[in-house]
């Protein structure tokens, strides 16, 4: 017997009928979840620029998925190798920070504090592997001038939504 | 003077009845959510995030934080076969 059922509700999670051919090459995707990528996207600007803007111009060039592969590939090796350095060096500080958004919406304004000792670990390690990197600080581009960014207002205004 | 307590006894039913009602929604809420309070605010973002954190761990709310993502993550994506916009 052959019962009816919907194409929303499956036994196996969807498989992809038509994978990418295997001419392309294979690279590992990102296995963070959105918590870990929010708290990791500042050093992701920073660490993977080139590779970001490489992506951006190509896509603006043309939206087809098949035009950017290459750069797309470089973003997320640069993403994969960003998460292993961060692991390595101040896994503590970035699972508090990523916890703490998890618990407040992913919203970054209830978890400054952690952010702060974050970026203290962060950028003092990124230094070590470039000099590039050194002196590194969180920059908010499009702030007023004279106005502090909002990452280091010490006493917000707005507080956490109540739970 | 004996003080009329018996007057008390709607008060405090109430008050029971409003707690016991808010707190097993808010059990109810967070077993629903890994115990995490639930999202709001969700926009099509965030609700494409969600739908990638349950492709690689299997819940909407459970986070990870590994570099490389478990095999078949790179197959499991609806989005290609969806209806063009």
């Amino acid at each position: 017997m052959s019962t009816f059922h919907e194409g929303a509700s499956s036994s196996q999670p969807y498989k992809d009928p038509t994978p990418l051919p295997a001419s392309i090459p294979k690279v590992k995707e990102v296995g963070a979840t959105s918590a870990p990528l929010k708290s990791a996207a500042f050093f992701f600007g920073a660490y993977c620029k080139e590779y970001n803007e490489d992506f951006m111009l190509c896509k603006g060039e043309n939206r087809d998925p098949a035009h950017c592969l290459k750069e797309g590939r470089r973003v997320t090796r640069c993403a994969t190798d960003l998460i292993t350095k961060m692991r390595e060096n101040c896994l503590q500080q970035f699972e508090e920070h990523w916890q703490c958004l998890e618990l407040n919406n992913q919203e970054y304004a209830p978890c400054r504090k952690p952010e702060r000792v974050l970026n203290k670990c962060m950028f003092e390690k990124l230094a070590c592997f470039s000099l590039a990197y050194a002196g590194l600080v969180k920059t908010i581009p499009g702030t007023p001038a004279g106005q502090t960014p909002v990452h280091e207002v010490e006493k917000p205004f707005f507080g956490r939504m109540q739970k | 003077m004996p003080v009329p307590w018996e007057a008390l006894i709607p008060f405090g039913l109430v008050t029971v009845m409003f707690g016991t009602a808010g707190t097993l929604l808010n059990v109810s809420k967070r077993a629903q959510n890994e115990g995490k309070a639930p999202r709001y605010h969700i926009d099509s973002w965030e609700g494409m995030m969600m739908d990638r954190d349950r492709r690689l761990t299997g819940h909407a709310r459970k986070q990870s934080d590994n570099p490389t993502a478990p095999d078949g993550f790179e197959t499991s994506s609806a989005w290609y076969s969806e209806p063009a916009q």
